[in-house]
This record gives C-alpha cells, sequence and structure tokens, in this order.
C-alpha cells in the first residue's frame, strides 16, 4: 500500500510539473541545457589547462548534471507544497517527511542518470575521449552511487527550507560549494590545507576520483571509493530524518511555516 | 514626468530585487564564488591574460546573472502580482517603468565587478588594475547601456511567454559561452564564432578586456567600439519594434494575464 502510494505520488508530482511543457521545451530543460552546461565547463577547463585530453572533466561534469536534478528537486520540495498550500497538512498528518520529499524526486532522479549517462557519452564523442575499453557498467554504478550521495545531500537541505525562504540562495550556494571542493574542475590538492577537509565531507568527490580510476583502467581502486560515497549518502539519508523532525518541530512552534 | 516614472521605478526596484534570495545569491555569492572557481582553474595555467579572464569573466557572469534572473522575468513577476495589466493601462508608457527597471537592477548589478576584484585581489593577490583607466571608465558606460539594451529586448521577448523561468535559466549559460566571458570568442569553432559576433554584448567583452589588458593597436579599440555602435543601434531598434509589437499583441489578443 505504502509503495502504490509512494509511486502514484510521485507520477503526480511529475505530470503536474511537465504538464505546462511542449516535448521540445522538456529536451531544453532536462538534456540541452546540462549537456551544454558541460560543454561549458570542458571548453574552459581546455582553456584554462592547456591540455587536449579532456576525459576527467567530460566525467566530472557528467556526474554534476544529476545535481541539478537531486539538489534542486529534492532541496526545494517544500518550497513546491509551500505554494500550494499543502505545507500544513503534510505537517499535520502522520506522513513521512521524507517520503514527501522523496516522491518529488523519485522519476526526475532517474531522468537525471539517463542525462548523466547520456551527457558522458555525448561529451566524449565531442571532446575524443576514448570509451573503447569503458567498463560501461562500473561506470553506470559509479554514477548511481554519485546520485545515492547527492540524494543524502538534497535531503539535508531540504529540511532547512521548512525554516526560511532563502533557499534559492542555499541551493545555488551549494552547487558552487560542489564545483568548487569536490574536485571536478580542478585538483582538490590546490585548496588551501585549512579547507580540504570539507572535501571528504562532500558526495562526489569520491565518485569523480573513482570514474577517474575507471577511465585510466583501474578495475579495483574504485570499490572502496564507491563503498565511501555509498556510507557518506546513508549518512546523510540518517541526519535528514532527523533534522527534518527538529526543523517541522521548530516550524510548528513559531508558526513560521508560510511566513518568517 | 517621464524621468519621474523613471526613477521611482529604479528606486523601487532596487529595493525589491534586493529583497529576493535568488537576487542576493547573484549579486553577492555569485561573483565571489565564480570568482573562486574560475581563479583555481586559470591558477597553474601560467597565462599572462590571468586578470583578463578571470577576474574580468567572474564579474561579467555575475553581472549577466542578475540580469537573466531579475530583469528578464520582471515583467513575469508583474504578472504573478496581478499588476502587469495596469502597467499597460497607464498613461505612462510600460517602455519607461520597463527601463526603469533594467536601470535599477543593472546598477546594483555593477557591484558583481567590484566583488569579484576584491575577492581575486584579497584571495589571490591579484589586483588587476586596469592598463588604460580612460578606456575602462569609458567602456564601463558603453557596456551597462549594452546590457540594458538587451535586458529591453529580452524581458519584451519573454513577456509572451508564460515559462519565462524555463527560459530564464537556458539564457545564462549560452551568453556566457557565446560572448566570451571567460573563454576567448577565438576558442569556438567557426561557425559558433560568426553568431557570436553578432551579439553586442561580445564587442563590450572584447573592449572591457583590452581596457583592462592594454593593446597594442589603439585603432582596433576604436574599431571594436564602432562596430559595438552599429550593434546596439540595430538591437535597440529591434527592441523599440519589437515593444510595439508586443504592446499591440497583448491589447489585440488581450491575454496579458494568460499568454
Amino acid at each position: 500500500m505504502a509503495v502504490r502510494r509512494f509511486f502514484s505520488q510521485a507520477c503526480l508530482y511529475t505530470k503536474g510539473r511537465q504538464a505546462a511543457f511542449q516535448w521540445e521545451e522538456f529536451l531544453l530543460l532536462e538534456a540541452g541545457y546540462p549537456f551544454l552546461t558541460l560543454v561549458f565547463y570542458c571548453v574552459l577547463a581546455a582553456y584554462s589547462f592547456r591540455t587536449a585530453n579532456l576525459s576527467h572533466w567530460v566525467a566530472g561534469n557528467a556526474l554534476l548534471l544529476c545535481v541539478n536534478t537531486c539538489l534542486f528537486r529534492l532541496g526545494s520540495a517544500f518550497q513546491g507544497e509551500r505554494r500550494y498550500g499543502r505545507l500544513r497538512s503534510i505537517l499535520a498528518s502522520p506522513a513521512s517527511l521524507l517520503a514527501v520529499v522523496l516522491e518529488s524526486g523519485f522519476f526526475p532522479m532517474l531522468l537525471s542518470a539517463v542525462t548523466a549517462a547520456g551527457g558522458f557519452c555525448l561529451g566524449s564523442l565531442l571532446f575524443g575521449v576514448t570509451l573503447r575499453h569503458a567498463p560501461w557498467g562500473l561506470l553506470m554504478a559509479v554514477i548511481l552511487t554519485a546520485m545515492m550521495a547527492m540524494t543524502g545531500l538534497g535531503l539535508l537541505l531540504s529540511a532547512l527550507s521548512l525554516l526560511g525562504d532563502g533557499m534559492h540562495f542555499l541551493l545555488n550556494v551549494s552547487q558552487y560549494v560542489l564545483m568548487i571542493f569536490t574536485g571536478v574542475q580542478f585538483p582538490v590538492d590546490q585548496l588551501p590545507a585549512a579547507v580540504r577537509w570539507i572535501s571528504g565531507l562532500l558526495p562526489l568527490t569520491r565518485s569523480v576520483r573513482a570514474m577517474d580510476l575507471l577511465l585510466a583502467g583501474d578495475r579495483r581502486g574504485w570499490i572502496p571509493l564507491a563503498a565511501g560515497e555509498a556510507a557518506l549518502g546513508l549518512a546523510d539519508c540518517l541526519l535528514a530524518a532527523g533534522l527534518l523532525r527538529l526543523t517541522a518541530r521548530r516550524a510548528m512552534k513559531t508558526g513560521g511555516l508560510e511566513l518568517f | 514626468m517621464t524621468w519621474q516614472v523613471l526613477l521611482s521605478t529604479m528606486l523601487l526596484q532596487m529595493k525589491q530585487s534586493f529583497v529576493r534570495p535568488m537576487f542576493r545569491f547573484c549579486l553577492l555569492a555569485n561573483p565571489v564564488l565564480n570568482t573562486i572557481l574560475i581563479c583555481e582553474m586559470f591558477r597553474s595555467s601560467g597565462r599572462t591574460d590571468f586578470a583578463a579572464y578571470a577576474v574580468l569573466g567572474a564579474g561579467l557572469m555575475g553581472l549577466w546573472c542578475c540580469i537573466c534572473f531579475s530583469s528578464a522575468g520582471d515583467l513575469n513577476r508583474e504578472r504573478y502580482m496581478g499588476t502587469l495589466s495596469l502597467l499597460f493601462a497607464v498613461p505612462a508608457p510600460v517602455e519607461t517603468v520597463l527601463w526603469g527597471k533594467i536601470l535599477g537592477n543593472t546598477l546594483l548589478s555593477l557591484g558583481t565587478l567590484l566583488l569579484a576584484w576584491l575577492t581575486a585581489g584579497v584571495l589571490y593577490e591579484t589586483w588587476a588594475i586596469p592598463a588604460r583607466p580612460g578606456w575602462l571608465l569609458l567602456v564601463l558606460v558603453i557596456t551597462i547601456l549594452c546590457f540594458l539594451q538587451v535586458s529591453v529586448l529580452t524581458a519584451w521577448l519573454l513577456t509572451l511567454s508564460r515559462k519565462t523561468t524555463l527560459y530564464m535559466n537556458c539564457l545564462e549559460l549560452p551568453v556566457v559561452f557565446l560572448c566570451g566571458f571567460v573563454v576567448p570568442v577565438e576558442e569556438l569553432p567557426a561557425w559558433l564564432q560568426a553568431i557570436s559576433n553578432l551579439l553586442p554584448p561580445t564587442w563590450a567583452v572584447r573592449l572591457l578586456r583590452m581596457a583592462v589588458a592594454g593593446v597594442p593597436d589603439e585603432n582596433a579599440f576604436w574599431r571594436c567600439l564602432g562596430i559595438l555602435a552599429v550593434l546596439m543601434l540595430a538591437a535597440g531598434l529591434l527592441s523599440r519594434r519589437c515593444g510595439r509589437a508586443v504592446d499591440r499583441r497583448v491589447r489585440v489578443l488581450g491575454n496579458l494575464e494568460v499568454c
């Protein structure tokens, strides 16, 4: 029953969000724009690092493609509910807040896995990355692990949206924090030692390294990295469950669900 | 009367924009984070034009981000507040109100250039000193006018759609990419360079870069300025025609609120 409800709600969210779009607009937003982002950062890397070997940036930026969905869709889930006037009902009912956030992001997240894989293939074609001997199954496993970790972060951030209206600010800052600290655009070693530890706490850092190892032909080194990424995602999900309870209680106490 | 409308709209817009979290991100956080990201990417490149690309590029990206996520969507916000039809009905021309809004946003957005410069100076000890301060001042004024014109044209076009948010999101990066904000246009394929050279911001960015990094051939600067003037004139005429066409269309079809 709970599983059926989860999927029916997830379908409803997706229909509601996409109903206003024509298929070409849907393609523009879900595939065209993320792919352009990948191309932009790869061209910037080629120019700034003066290199023709862009495999690291193609793989890293393909992983970043799922940021848009995992981070923004999950992080802003409650904002949508607030706008529809449903937030009070959700908090008053025994429904799980975590499930509500996941329902809103389930299908977009699946789509973003396809976008990330497609972006990786197209980017590789465009920038001449050799994929003849690429272990496709393992690469897909790394993408899915990265998405799981990003889901944890998205859930964690969604809890904060119950306390204020600054989610656009927070989510956009988080996107840049990921670009700066995870080693996607430049090596983490370049960061000052005082802030380098932040990289270890963020999703994607390990996945980017795992992708690099796999593309370099190392079939073993990626396992501890992917396991670390999965553990981080799980820890973030648990933390998010606790934080959601706390923020919901605080929002109800202060009566600041709709106005702050 | 027109000046009063322009000034009061501009001041009100500045206040309204600043309270929006997304605008605060574009104005305050974006230039700082972008400067860090781009400076780190350029740090070990050994390029001598580091400041002209990293610092100026980050500042311009912030400026364009503010324009994209505010000016382009301001008429849509009026639509949601239910005041858009009033703007078309009052005696003051809607164009004046639009210019007031965009002027307010653009003036606020200039802070992104200063923030990018300060971030690069404080964190990376790269105090970008312009080679030709006089040129820089002149080009800054022209760049403001150029971005104002592009914003007005975009705002008019987006008035015709109810999916402004979608197009706003899709507009940011292509312009950054095509107009050479952080990567020179010459690095792009020839067919993209042809498109790029038709966009006024491309020439404004070239002029800004010349003013910051210096240029051995002064004639190249004045040639760029001439091309920019012609393109801005064309954009101005297009924007005016577009404004009139939109104004007529929404009055005839009566679909201003539900395009």
